[in-house]
């Protein structure tokens, strides 16, 4: 027993076409605080919470959400769940307050005035058509729809992606807002290193169906460092914008890491662990 | 609001462009029969005894003219009646879970509900109830129908139009949207599964025809060749042998029949000679009939076949919504 609420024990995921999306993912994440599900696509990111959220079955090796099987025990799982899609994925024929309504029936324990006052303070109109809502609304609505459930774990899944900065930004206000307030457990995938690097708190790099790196982000940062020449026991080099080679070492080197050149660093280690292989 | 009302509308929503299209198609359909049927009835009272089929009478020539023409278009008018309940359970059924996978809505709505059997039945229910109900209209409006283009028709023991009228008509829109929906969960993309859909429906009802037709020939009786027997349903010609036993044409002889002779008695007989004469007697021609009396009994009957298959259709789609990747 642990006091994770959310972990992965030898998880691997193989796609009907033959393509392994998760190989041996051994997780804990504690509860509390935000964490980033980082990685390229094709990481294996979706596939992580989704195999959480009860839509996807392990291959091998299980999961377990709360220390329920999410796949075997999706009814008492997705009681602790509340999910935010890709895509907002919203009814384009029902209002906003049509959803908060939906929401009630589907699940009666929905805090609708919750949800309601959240889109209240975002001043995104309840009466309007779901299709006349921006991208950026549209996300907050599923956002919203996710907090109302009250569950103590919230999973996203890049549900960055398709919003412009300024949009991107109030929704990890409001998640991270909403995430200290309730004291909830947040898991959000994306592929954007500095769009979570503000708001969240611990970091998973996911690479080629792998974990990489699972630290807290003030950890991360204080153990990693990178030189502008290659060192002996280094994670990995990689190329910079302009070019030149960075090496990422645990430990101390020229300067301190940023968030995104150790995430840089561990992809580049995965890459050349896989070309190795 | 009540909840019950809530979810009612919020169901409606959800598939309201459909559900605007088939209540507009059957409210008018349903309209359009009462007004034909109206005037087939003020026809027969304005010209009392002229519309019996099998009396002639000087001066009901007009009558009987405008009464045919609108006893074709009555007829007319039953055959959609026949359709309708395919193409209403089709509409329906296939987007209700195959939209919500296509448009990405499952993956909210499967994980707002927790249970997906209960997501199912609020969006199932109201649709169901409103192809019944839409039917049952439709099931009504096609009897009265009936009885006015047929006043003799009795319509509890009457074969005449079978299927197209009365309470067949929503066991039959309830299993062609059990098909549909079972299809749309399955393929969980809109257009692909109605195409789908619209061949293993008419596979299913031409299956069900069949094995319909089969079950009323077990129910059959001979009767008297060429004599109408009222409300019954001929369901073809058959030869009954000196012995009791009834044959057919091709069974009594191996050249399909070609050989036999018919006499003006209806017998039958193995040859004709040049003149004309036959011999060699075989057996009388008579009418495979099943009675009149036994339509409500084939009418539960099929409505019992297609309301297991109905519920077999939306137990299919429970099973896959329960399994299936809501994307």
């Amino acid at each position: 027993m642990t006091d994770a609420v959310l972990e992965a024990r030898g998880l691997a995921k193989r796609y009907r076409r033959g393509v392994w999306a998760l190989q041996a993912i051994d997780l804990a994440i504690p509860a509390g605080g935000i964490t980033a599900l980082v990685g390229p696509n094709a990481a294996g990111k979706s596939t992580l919470i989704k195999t959480w959220v009860g839509f996807e079955k392990p291959t091998r090796g299980s999961a377990a959400v709360m220390g329920l099987d999410p796949w075997r025990q999706r009814f008492e799982s997705l009681a602790h769940v509340g999910y935010v899609p890709q895509s907002p994925s919203l009814y384009d024929a029902l209002t906003v307050e049509d959803h908060l309504a939906m929401a009630v029936q589907l699940r009666p324990s929905f805090d609708r005035a919750y949800a309601a006052a959240r889109l209240d303070q975002l001043g995104i109109p309840r009466s309007a058509p779901a299709r006349q809502l921006s991208g950026g609304q549209q996300a907050q609505v599923a956002l919203a729809l996710a907090l109302g459930t009250r569950a103590e774990i919230l999973l996203l899944d890049e549900p960055l992606a398709s919003l412009d900065p300024l949009a991107r930004r109030e929704f990890l206000h409001v998640l991270t807002d909403a995430v200290r307030s309730d004291g909830a457990t947040a898991l959000l995938s994306s592929h954007i290193v500095t769009d979570v690097e503000q708001a969240c708190d611990n970091l998973i790099v996911l690479g080629v169906g792998r974990v990489l790196l699972h630290d807290s982000v003030t950890d991360a940062l204080a153990t990693h460092s990178v030189s502008a020449t290659p060192l002996p026991d280094a994670v990995a080099s990689f190329a910079e914008a302009d070019g030149s080679l960075l090496t990422l070492v645990r430990g101390t080197a020229d300067r301190p890491a940023t968030l995104e050149e150790i995430v840089l660093g561990y992809l580049a280690s995965a890459r050349t662990t896989s070309i190795a292989a | 609001m009540t909840g019950l009302l809530r979810r009612a509308r919020l169901s409606i929503a959800l598939q309201r462009w459909e559900l605007a299209l088939i209540t507009a198609g059957s409210i008018g359909l349903a309209v359009v029969m009462v007004i034909v049927g109206n005037q087939a009835q003020a026809i027969a009272a304005a010209h009392p005894g002229c519309l019996d089929p099998n009396t002639f009478r000087a001066g009901c020539e007009a009558a009987m003219k405008e009464f045919d023409q609108v006893t074709d278009l009555g007829s007319k008018l039953l055959y959609f009646s026949y359709g309708a309940p395919l193409g209403m359970g089709l509409l329906l059924g296939v987007p209700l879970v195959a939209r919500e996978i296509d448009h990405g809505t499952a993956s909210i709505a499967w994980t707002l509900s927790r249970s997906r059997i209960r997501w199912l039945s609020w969006r199932l229910a109201f649709v169901a109830i409103a192809v019944a109900v839409l039917l049952a209209l439709l099931g009504v409006t096609s009897e009265r129908l009936a009885q006015a283009l047929q006043p003799s028709l009795h319509l509890d023991a009457d074969f005449t139009w079978y299927g197209r009228r009365g309470w067949l008509l929503i066991v039959r829109g309830l299993l062609a949207l059990g098909i549909g929906l079972a299809l749309g969960a399955l393929i969980g993309r809109q257009l692909p599964a109605l195409l789908v859909a619209i061949l293993v429906s008419v596979a299913v009802f031409t299956a069900v025809s069949l094995g319909m037709d089969r079950w009323l020939e077990s129910a059959s009786v001979p009767a008297p060749f060429g004599v109408e027997v009222p409300g019954g349903m001929q369901l073809g010609e058959r030869i009954a042998l000196p012995d009791g036993r009834l044959v057919r044409f091709a069974d009594l002889d191996p050249n399909q029949g070609y050989n036999i002779a018919i006499g003006p008695d209806g017998r039958v007989y193995a040859s004709a000679d040049a003149n004309g004469v036959l011999s060699d007697p075989r057996g009388q021609v008579v009418d495979l009939i099943v009675p009149g009396s036994a339509y409500p009994t084939f009418v539960l009957r099929e409505s019992a076949l297609l309301g297991a298959l109905a519920l077999g259709s939306a137990a299919a789609t429970a099973f896959v919504v329960r399994r299936r990747r809501p994307y």
